[in-house]
């Protein structure tokens, strides 16, 4: 990994969140194969309203779509730290929830390297790792936060 | 069931949310709602080619089962913060051999009330995640903070 990439900033990138987005994302985390299996707030703007939401809101961990739809995905980010991806896990994930994201919003992810670290023995084989720390700041069409996310990406 | 403020104490147990077992359309469809195509969640033979002797789940699938068993115990509109590590591999049930392998993908999502607290005169709490397979071995640990207006 290329450890000079500290505060290296990717390029800002904003994709409209589309409402069966929202719903295949939420059959997915719940294992259904149908929308009529999932939890209505997700696929019915009716359900939506009346559980006291705007209109369709995103599932818990939406937001990682976001890195995998916009530019380059995952093979940016592996690229630009100069990762082997086949070493590459990724191994924490936080999400702070400023706001809500609904569908029709135009979210902005802007993404930014905060910090590289190793961790363990050099000698000591399959033990040592390089992790770099990924903060990404997501607003919408307003210029409100609505989440900010941190994700470490590890190379064995 | 969404919880209420007043009945949640410090150390209680959140009822437990079990998903799976997870198969490999599980992982395909994961892959497609997330853009998460990276082949060694769905072609045996990458998983084969770097030494796994299966595809594997999505840490995300995993943390996205969580916050579907966070969304049964609140509302999720008063999510605040979720956190998770991922700390090992989940494997698929393998459909030609269901009784050896059904337990390794089925995962538990277990939660504990660790704080109970008032910021800036709005009621939240802490309670910290686990989830593990029927096996034992524990996929992914974390915690969620969620207001109570």
């Amino acid at each position: 990994m290329d450890t000079s990439k500290v505060g290296f900033e990717f390029p800002a990138y904003t994709l409209v969140v589309d409402k069966t987005k929202i719903a295949e994302f939420a059959a997915a985390v719940s294992l259904k194969d149908n929308l009529s299996a999932i939890n209505p707030i997700y696929y019915d703007e009716n359900a939506a309203h009346k559980a006291g939401y705007r209109t369709i809101p995103a599932p818990p961990t939406f937001m990682t779509s976001f890195f995998f739809w916009t530019g380059d995905g995952l093979a940016e980010i592996v690229n630009a730290l100069g990762m082997d991806i086949s070493k590459v896990l990724h191994s924490e994930e936080e999400y702070e929830y400023l706001g809500q994201i609904y569908a029709g919003d135009s979210i902005t992810r802007k993404m930014k390297v905060v910090e590289i670290y190793e961790r363990g023995k050099k000698e000591r084989a399959g033990m040592f790792v390089t992790v770099a720390v990924l903060e990404t700041v997501v607003t919408n069409q307003r210029g409100e936060t609505v989440g900010k996310v941190r994700s470490l990406m590890m190379e064995r | 069931m969404t919880l209420s403020w007043s009945d949640l104490k410090i150390g209680d147990n959140l009822p437990p949310y079990t998903a799976g077992p997870l198969t490999r359309t599980h992982f395909v469809r994961y892959a497609g709602a997330s853009g998460d195509f990276n082949p060694l969640h769905h072609d045996e033979t990458f998983a084969r080619a770097i030494g796994l002797d299966n595809v594997i789940a999505h840490g995300m699938l995993i943390m996205g089962i969580a916050g579907e068993a966070v969304s049964t115990w609140i509302d999720v509109k008063h999510l605040k913060k979720l956190s998770a590590r991922f700390l090992s591999m989940t494997a698929p049930v393998d459909w030609d051999d269901p009784e050896n392998t059904t337990k390794r993908a089925t995962i538990v999502i277990t939660a504990k009330i660790v704080k109970i607290y008032e910021e800036e005169r709005v009621k939240m709490i802490k309670a910290d995640i686990v989830a593990k397979d029927l096996q034992g071995s524990r996929k992914l640990d974390g915690y969620f903070l969620a207001a109570f207006p």
